[in-house]
């Protein structure tokens, strides 16, 4: 069930994605960590964030809807505080970076190239350049490539590029951050999306848009990796709606190396472990392996 | 804490729209104020776990009690629940309350489902006064358990239809005093009436609050709660989580206009 994505080795194709994970060991009452193919912790910051006022989050039909405001104590703070409990677990913890500006990121991917403990970095780019009129970086090929190349020029660590699914064409994504350096690609984050308290008669959340996400988002998050795929020279790692293994299954299928589980962990903490074993157990039963069964579908 | 399913004892409807479910569950220790996140449904639909106050430990440890209204889908799916049948259980999941400190004059607040919390503080406590604020006398019939606490109860209605016409905050006011301690639990309005006719009177107060929750367990940040940290440097703990900081929170450190 080993699988390598961008130079990490991991037991099974199974991480959590970030900010559905706390910094893991939040779930260690609940779950068998060492069991996860990675850890995904929360989306950090050069500089601390508070994040976004309440109400932060509301139920949709199979789904929610969240804008917390990528509230989190900083890189240093991670480093300094939680970092050292991680290294305790056997499972490869990535984090996840976001910034205002290039610069931010250049630095938060250096200072945590600098540390022990870190096995990879994902770039979070589903976020506003304020320096650049507030254009979202994963939205634009050009300022994603430049995002992207900062990062990859200030670490040595492994990167995982996660693209935003706010896009007319993922296949243009894709290819401006595999240009930029980008050792792996993952997909989707969160659909923009809103809900309008009717009795209130004002949006449900105080950011009055937030982020989909939750099995409501699964079929548009397998199409988008199903077209990355068509181009993708790096491996992809899908993201949207996994409940299950089947789920999963269907994201391997479509070209996938590995998935994450996001929302899912809020339902059951021992999601990601129990779609892990559940792709294990297909596995084993039509005598394949999940290496062998990415892309299944295409052929 | 434990993630468990556990079978459904009784789901009995005490009052018109209001349950009390048994829950064939064991944690090794409840702190009253604690709550637990249950799974009404299998389903994706409606998705999330939905957050109940623990309201009693059964006799001879059997299991635990919640107390609920119907208000919603998933409250609705979850009183069409026969005994036998199986519940996802997160739980137990908060801070409860901290005790009243020796001496200290207790006062219990409530308004409406805010007594669920409190039930178990004042069954621990074994002393208190319990302020219980409802729209009318049928709201009313969920205090009928604290008649058997060894507790003095005040009741007050909007309509006057049982106890004294009116507010619990108005109850609150001829009973504080400097040496009480008040516990409370109700809506929003409610509650930061309360922290003010506390903070007036110099008494202490400590507060159960209700956000939409996802998790139960502090990692979707969606429960949030501003605080009165105002300090440049303390502007990333500016909000506390309900669920792993709370739900009890002291009064004095809420932002009351943000809640
Ligand atoms: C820590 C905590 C303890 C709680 N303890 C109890 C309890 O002991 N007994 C009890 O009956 N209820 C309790 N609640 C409230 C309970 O969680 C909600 O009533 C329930 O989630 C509603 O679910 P629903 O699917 O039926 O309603 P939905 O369809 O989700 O919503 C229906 C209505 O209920 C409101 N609502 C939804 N969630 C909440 C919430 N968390 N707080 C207040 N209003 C909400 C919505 O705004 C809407 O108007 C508690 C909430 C919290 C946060
Ligand atoms: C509450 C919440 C917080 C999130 N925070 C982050 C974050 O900090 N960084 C990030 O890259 N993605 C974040 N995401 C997006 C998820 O990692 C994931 O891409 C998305 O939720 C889709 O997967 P899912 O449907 O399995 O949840 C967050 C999602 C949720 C629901
Ligand atoms: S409900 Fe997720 S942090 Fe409180």
């Amino acid at each position: 069930m080993t699988v390598d994505i961008a130079g990490i080795r991991l037991k099974n194709p199974v991480m959590t994605a970030s900010g559905t994970f706390g910094y893991g060991l939040e779930f260690s009452p609940y779950t068998a960590l060492d069991k996860l193919g990675a850890i995904i912790v929360k989306g950090l910051s050069l500089r601390p964030r508070p994040g976004n006022p309440g109400p932060r989050i509301v139920e949709t039909p199979c789904g929610m809807l969240n804008a917390i405001g990528l509230q989190n104590a900083g890189v240093g703070t991670f480093i300094k505080e939680k970092l050292p409990l991680l290294r305790k677990i056997k499972t490869p913890v990535i984090a996840n970076i976001f910034g205002e500006n290039i610069a931010d990121y250049a630095e938060a991917a250096s200072m945590l190239d600098s540390v022990d403990g870190v096995a990879g970095l994902e770039v979070n780019i589903s976020c506003p350049n304020v320096k650049h009129g507030g254009i979202v970086f994963g939205t634009d090929p050009n300022e994603a490539h430049r995002v992207v190349s900062a990062v990859r020029a200030a670490t040595g660590l492994p990167v995982i590029t996660k693209l935003s699914p706010n896009v007319t064409d993922i296949r243009v994504m894709v290819r401006a951050v595999e240009e930029a350096g980008t050792d792996a690609v993952s997909l989707i984050n969160t659909i923009p999306g809103m809900v309008i308290d009717v009795e209130k008669r004002r949006p449900a959340i105080a950011n009055r848009i937030g982020g989909l996400s939750g099995p409501a988002i699964r079929p548009i998050a397998v199409r988008m990796v199903w077209e990355a795929a068509s181009v993708a020279n790096t491996p992809l790692i899908g993201i949207g709606g996994i409940t299950t293994a089947r789920d999963a299954l269907e994201f391997i299928m479509a070209g996938a190396a590995a998935v994450q589980v996001g929302t899912a962990n809020f339902l059951d903490p021992d999601a990601a472990v129990k779609v892990a074993e559940g792709i294990r157990d297909y596995a084993t039963k039509h005598k394949t392996s999940a290496a062998e069964l990415t892309g299944a579908a295409r052929r | 804490m434990q993630n468990s399913e556990v079978k459904i004892i009784h789901n009995k409807e005490v009052a018109p729209g209001y349950f009390l479910l048994g829950l064939s569950w064991t944690p090794k220790r409840v702190r009253p104020g604690q709550f637990v996140m249950l799974r009404v449904s299998d389903g994706l639909d409606p998705l999330l776990r939905r957050p109940f106050g623990i309201y009693r430990v059964m006799p001879g440890q059997r299991g635990v009690e919640l107390l609920y209204q119907v208000v919603g889908k998933g409250t609705r799916i979850l009183a069409a629940k026969r005994p036998g049948e199986s519940l996802g259980v997160l739980g137990p999941l908060g801070n409860g309350f901290p005790k009243p400190g020796k001496g200290k004059k207790i006062i219990m607040a409530a308004g409406g489902m805010g007594i669920v919390p409190l039930y178990p503080l004042i069954n621990e406590l074994k002393d208190g006064l319990l302020l219980f604020g409802a729209r009318g006398k049928a709201g009313t019939k969920v205090i009928k358990d604290f008649k058997k606490l060894k507790c003095r109860i005040r009741i007050a209605t909007e309509d006057g239809s049982a106890g004294q016409a009116g507010l619990v905050t108005d109850l609150l006011r001829e009973e504080v005093t400097p040496d009480a301690v008040v516990y409370a639990c109700g809506p929003p309005g409610m509650l930061k009436a309360v922290s003010v006719i506390a903070e007036q009177a110099d008494a202490p107060c400590w507060v159960s609050l209700e956000r939409s929750m996802a998790c139960g367990i502090g990692v979707c940040l969606g429960c949030a709660v501003k605080t009165r940290t105002h300090e440049e440097e303390a502007e990333n703990r500016l909000y506390k989580m309900v669920c792993s900081d709370g739900p009890v929170f002291s009064s004095g450190d809420m932002d009351w206009d943000a809640i």
